[in-house]
């Protein structure tokens, strides 16, 4: 399967998504105009990328420093669609990544870790690689 | 007599603790490019970190649903879409807090639902806000809102106080909306 890459913009994040490796990153900042057309190509590479990944491991790393509330909504949905093909035998990690000092990027974390129950969700305090 | 005036407009702005305020039509350009220095600004002030996010959340989900539905709008085609909307965003200081006050026109049929909407908010404690929002996190977005109610949620779980809000009526179709986001 071809890798996903998708450079960032003012408003949308990276997404470096190497799938032969099983390795996927989202990075940056989110508050598009229409979150849809940002997750849109996410979300079909994530589908295509997980039906056929059963009994794998997967690491994906989130390190974004702000994201509106539309762009929450498709995280939610990305989410689920994690767990669900966790559920199915796929072993996902998620490393949700956030500055020390970002309570609410912390607590964002913790609230879609609660709504996981197959994915493994760390919450990983780190200062953002320069 | 012309630097008077504006001097005088820009004196009666910084009396109110105004800092940043742009009246005109919103875009999403626009939108990044006040935020950008609306951050610099709170960056350089030494603003903690957690501030910092929630002055610049309120501000963009502010100036978003300005962009999404102001009644006083201009859409057109110049090679490619441009929708410009129409409004208020001005951004202050008070008693050492942070405000947002965003303001622009709605049509009287939507009053009621934005009116309810906010009122509800109005009346729950930050834990309830928390878990309407997670809530609404996984819900379907409803028929034509392009995202409001969890917009809404979002401003008033940043907020340090109840939402003020107000309408003032225009004529029979329309009315003036202002929110006042206290951080």
């Amino acid at each position: 399967m071809e890798n996903l890459v998708i450079p960032a913009t003012e408003r949308s994040p990276r997404v470096d998504f190497d799938f032969a490796a099983g390795r996927l990153s989202l990075r940056g900042e989110s508050y598009p105009e229409d979150a849809s057309k940002v997750f849109g190509p996410i979300f079909s590479g994530l589908d295509g990328f997980l039906s056929e990944a059963a009994g794998r491991d997967i690491c994906f790393d989130i390190e974004l420093v702000y994201f509106n509330s539309s762009s929450a909504k498709a995280l939610m949905n990305m989410f689920l669609r994690l767990d669900e093909a966790a559920a199915n035998g796929v072993r996902i990690t998620v490393n949700w990544c956030f500055s020390p000092d970002d309570e609410t990027m912390k607590e964002f974390g913790e609230d879609f870790a609660e709504d996981l129950e197959h994915v493994a969700f760390n919450l990983v305090a780190a200062q953002p690689a320069e | 007599m012309l630097a008077q005036y504006y001097r005088t407009f820009k004196r009666q702005l910084d009396e109110k603790g105004i800092v940043f305020s742009f009246s005109g039509y919103m875009s999403e350009g626009i939108l990044y490019s006040l935020g950008e220095a609306l951050r610099q600004k709170m960056t350089l002030e030494e603003t903690n970190v957690t501030t910092i996010k929630k002055v610049f959340s309120v501000f963009v989900e502010q100036a978003q649903n300005i962009i999404r539905y102001s009644a006083e709008k201009v859409e057109g085609n110049v090679g490619r879409r441009i929708e410009l909307s129409s409004g208020i965003v001005t951004i202050g200081t008070q008693d050492d807090r942070f405000f947002i006050v965003c303001a622009n026109v709605v049509l009287n049929e939507d009053v009621e639902r934005l009116r309810q909407r906010l009122e509800q908010l109005q009346n729950m404690d930050h834990d309830e806000i928390k878990a309407f929002y997670k809530e609404q996190l996984r819900e379907a977005p409803e028929e034509g809102s392009r995202g409001a109610t969890i917009g809404l949620i979002e401003i008033a779980r940043r907020a340090s106080a109840p939402l003020e809000f107000d309408f003032d009526p225009i004529d029979a179709e329309s009315s003036f909306f202002c929110l006042r986001v206290s951080i």
